[in-house]
């Protein structure tokens, strides 16, 4: 059975709910950026707007972007990944508690702080009792997702699934993040570039993706396979290569989507792996554009996807010079702290 | 080849005490593990919990972890559970070639953070616990401890993550992506959602009453529970013990309201339905439900209407545990799935204690005494915040 990434729609530091980004990216230049917010009038009624944190009227609208695109009418799934979670109702709630004591709290911040919160409101708003899950697992929280509506998917239990990946970082946690080295406290595409200083920059990631069986004229491109490893020997990631291709009877890989920050530390692996299974390949990356986020890998296959679309990599994605002879194949691979580490195959429709 | 997916290894931690044997003879003994608070500092010292009965050092000292290791609780216990679920399944031994580990948790790394949070705005004292705050870390830490994980990933769904745990464990294996899994969930208690479930006024300030009409909320509990899940052939070849099957199980969402449940019940409707679809199964084979009752009046009510809906004349035995227990939220799904199979393994059905008067308006009551019986077929369900509604039926090898 063949599965297809059917559309996808995402609300970050870009411009929201467009590709601006494929043809005239912003270029951050700060250490700290929030999602650039549409107008969420089409989507949301402004009076249940109001009561909405910013996460979950990011998840709704890209939610109801990518299923409108995709024309799904009778939804299977919902799985979404989130690092943190409503971290800003989480913080509310612990802050009135730690500064105020444990007297007058109040129950809304603490309702919504789950990290299901977001799965179940996108539900809830859809009006969809179907299968609904959330993972939370640190920076392959989005890919365990895609994982688990791919497998339903192939076990023929789920049609389509919406996959979200959903994360906010407030002031505090950026604050918080940055005294255990996640931010450099300067950037720039050179800088980013070089990788040669510990950090990256952040950013917030909402992107809202379709699967289904059925492959559509709108349909973005097909995906293989996706793999969940923990700490991996070389040998290990050589055998799930090797397999994952063979199953997918493809015989090489045209480009690889690297989760590339500027970290020094988190670059080291990537660009080994790159020389290891993939010398002389064209190497892309998104971070440069997106930032870090827990679900920032959602923005991988998100870029890797849409390119795959569109038949091209535009430069500002390119991380090495080296051209591909035909854009066909794309492996999205990302770690986390090299423990957690993510592939995911896809090749045009 | 025979496809058939089953229980090799338990373990679990509780109020009850730590391990299988402790559990059921507090059990039978119809021995409460809620009572006063002891490690969580808080105002609310009023409010009964279950707490396990161990301090962190405690835990450090059982499994050889040095004291001065940055470790939160949540993992602790999970290691705790997860040593015991490994042993009996013989996982290091007769190592499966790819092992996931697949953990529920929601609280994370929330104990520590609620105590250092002024810190970690406003100095560089206890920053080494920033990273130990979201879920995963957790996760990590017990994946860490064994070393012998290939896929490792974090649920988190609130009161029903370790039995979503279970759904997605057992998926991983049917699609051929790994050879086992070690699945459930953890939890410790925190400040944070003590008194996040005591605005919501749904605590009951004495020992929780599930079912009964006159039951005023729920206990707070504290707990982790693992189960080894993998093929029938695969776990024969490796020379370990099927203990039961997992022979089906469902995932819905009720889709009505962020921390009720519909009037009619239709997520655990629809996830009860499911799991006896997808075991194949009829209303009348099931001889026992452990049911989520938590003792909040919109729970018991609703799970009970849902029940009925599914069962209707067939209604088989059923309890909750929570009363034993306190509700150990994300960790539930598993405690209650090792407390309802360890049932099965001894022939009992366990008592839903302090039970006073069936539900007005409900024509159903549960077990109050432990009751022997045989049992071929057992459903557990677990719903959480978020209509995250789930259930699974464990069936006797035959």
């Amino acid at each position: 059975m063949e599965i297809f990434i059917q559309s996808a729609a995402q609300i970050s530091i870009q411009n929201p709910l467009c590709e601006d980004w494929f043809e005239t990216p912003i270029i951050p230049t700060l250490p700290y950026n929030r999602s650039i917010e549409p107008d969420y009038k089409q989507f949301i009624l402004p009076i249940a707007s109001r009561r909405m944190g910013k996460l979950i009227k990011r998840a709704i609208a890209t939610s109801l972007s990518a299923l409108k695109q995709a024309d799904i009418q009778e939804l299977d799934a919902i799985i979404t990944g989130t690092g943190l979670g409503c971290v800003e109702n989480t913080e509310k709630f612990l802050s009135a508690m730690v500064k105020e004591g444990e007297e007058f709290l109040q129950p809304t911040f603490f309702m919504q702080s789950t990290h299901n919160t977001i799965s179940s409101q996108v539900a809830l708003f859809l009006k969809c009792n179907g299968y609904n899950c959330t993972y939370s697992h640190r920076g392959t929280s989005f890919e365990s997702a895609l994982s688990d509506a791919f497998i339903q998917l192939k076990l023929g239990k789920i049609k389509n699934a919406l996959v979200g990946g959903q994360d906010e970082m407030t002031p505090d946690y950026f604050n918080m993040l940055g005294k255990i080295g996640y931010w450099k406290t300067e950037i720039s595409p050179e800088i980013l570039q070089t990788s040669n200083s510990n950090g990256s920059f952040a950013g917030e990631c909402s992107a809202a993706i379709t699967l289904g069986t059925e492959q559509k004229e709108q349909s973005l491109c097909k995906l293989h396979d996706v793999e969940l490893l923990y700490k991996p020997s070389k040998e290990r990631m050589q055998e799930v290569l090797q397999d994952m291709m063979t199953q997918a009877n493809i015989s090489s890989i045209d480009a690889v989507m690297l989760g590339i920050s500027g970290d020094q530390k988190n670059d080291d692996i990537y660009k080994d792996f790159a020389e290891t299974f993939f010398a002389n390949k064209p190497i892309c990356w998104y971070k440069n554009i997106f930032g870090e986020s827990f679900t920032a890998p959602g923005f991988g296959v998100y870029t890797a996807a849409t390119c795959l679309k569109k038949g091209i990599i535009p430069q500002h994605l390119r991380y090495n010079n080296i051209q591909e002879q035909e854009l066909r194949t794309i492996l999205v691979y990302n770690h986390f702290q090299n423990k957690d580490h993510s592939l995911i195959l896809l090749s045009k429709c | 080849m025979n496809d058939k997916l089953v229980v090799t290894g338990m373990g679990i931690i509780s109020g009850l005490g730590k391990g299988k044997e402790a559990t059921v003879s507090a059990l039978l003994a119809e021995k409460s593990a809620v009572g006063t608070i002891r490690y969580i500092q808080t105002m609310h010292n009023d409010i009964p919990v279950s707490e396990v009965p161990f301090s962190d050092s405690d835990m450090k000292q059982m499994l050889n972890i040095p004291e001065e290791q940055l470790i939160t609780r949540t993992p602790l216990m999970g290691i705790v559970a997860a040593q015991e679920a490994i042993q009996q399944a013989k996982l290091t031994e007769n190592k499966p070639k790819r092992i996931a580990f697949i953990n529920g948790t929601t609280v994370g790394g929330m104990e520590k953070s609620e105590q250092f949070y002024i810190d970690f705005l406003e100095n560089d004292s206890h920053s080494e616990y920033i990273a130990a705050h979201d879920c995963g870390a957790g996760t990590d830490d017990i994946a860490d401890y064994f070393g012998i994980f290939n896929t490792t990933t974090t649920i988190s769904t609130a009161c029903s993550s370790a039995i979503n745990a279970l759904i997605i464990g057992a998926n991983l294996i049917k699609a051929g992506k790994v050879d086992a899994a070690v699945v459930g969930g953890t939890e410790c208690l925190s400040k944070f959602h003590l008194n996040g479930f005591n605005t919501l006024m749904i605590l009951d300030r004495a020992t929780c009453k599930p079912f009964s009409q006159n039951r005023a909320g729920l206990n707070l509990g504290e707990g982790a529970a693992y189960l080894v899940l993998e093929k029938a052939d695969e776990a024969k070849q490796r020379g370990a013990t099927a203990l039961c099957e997992l022979s089906g199980y469902a995932n819905f969402c009720d889709a009505f309201h962020q921390t009720a449940t519909s009037p009619n019940g239709q997520g655990p409707f629809l996830a009860m339905q499911g799991a006896l679809q997808n075991a194949g199964l009829q209303p009348k084979d099931i001889d026992y439900i452990s049911a989520h009752g938590t003792g909040t009046g919109n729970n018991d009510e609703t799970e009970s209407i849902a029940i009925t809906r599914v069962f209707g004349e067939h209604t088989p035995d059923f309890s909750s545990t929570k009363a034993f227990t306190g509700h150990t939220t994300s960790a539930a799904g598993s405690v209650e799935s090792v407390i309802s199979i360890l049932a099965m393994e001894n022939n009992f059905v366990p008592a839903n204690l302090n039970f006073a008067e069936k539900i007005e308006n409900i024509d159903i009551q549960p077990n109050t005494k432990t009751k022997k019986k045989e049992m071929n077929h057992i459903m557990n369900n677990s719903f959480g915040f978020g209509g995250n509604d789930s259930s699974c039926i464990f069936s006797k090898i035959k």
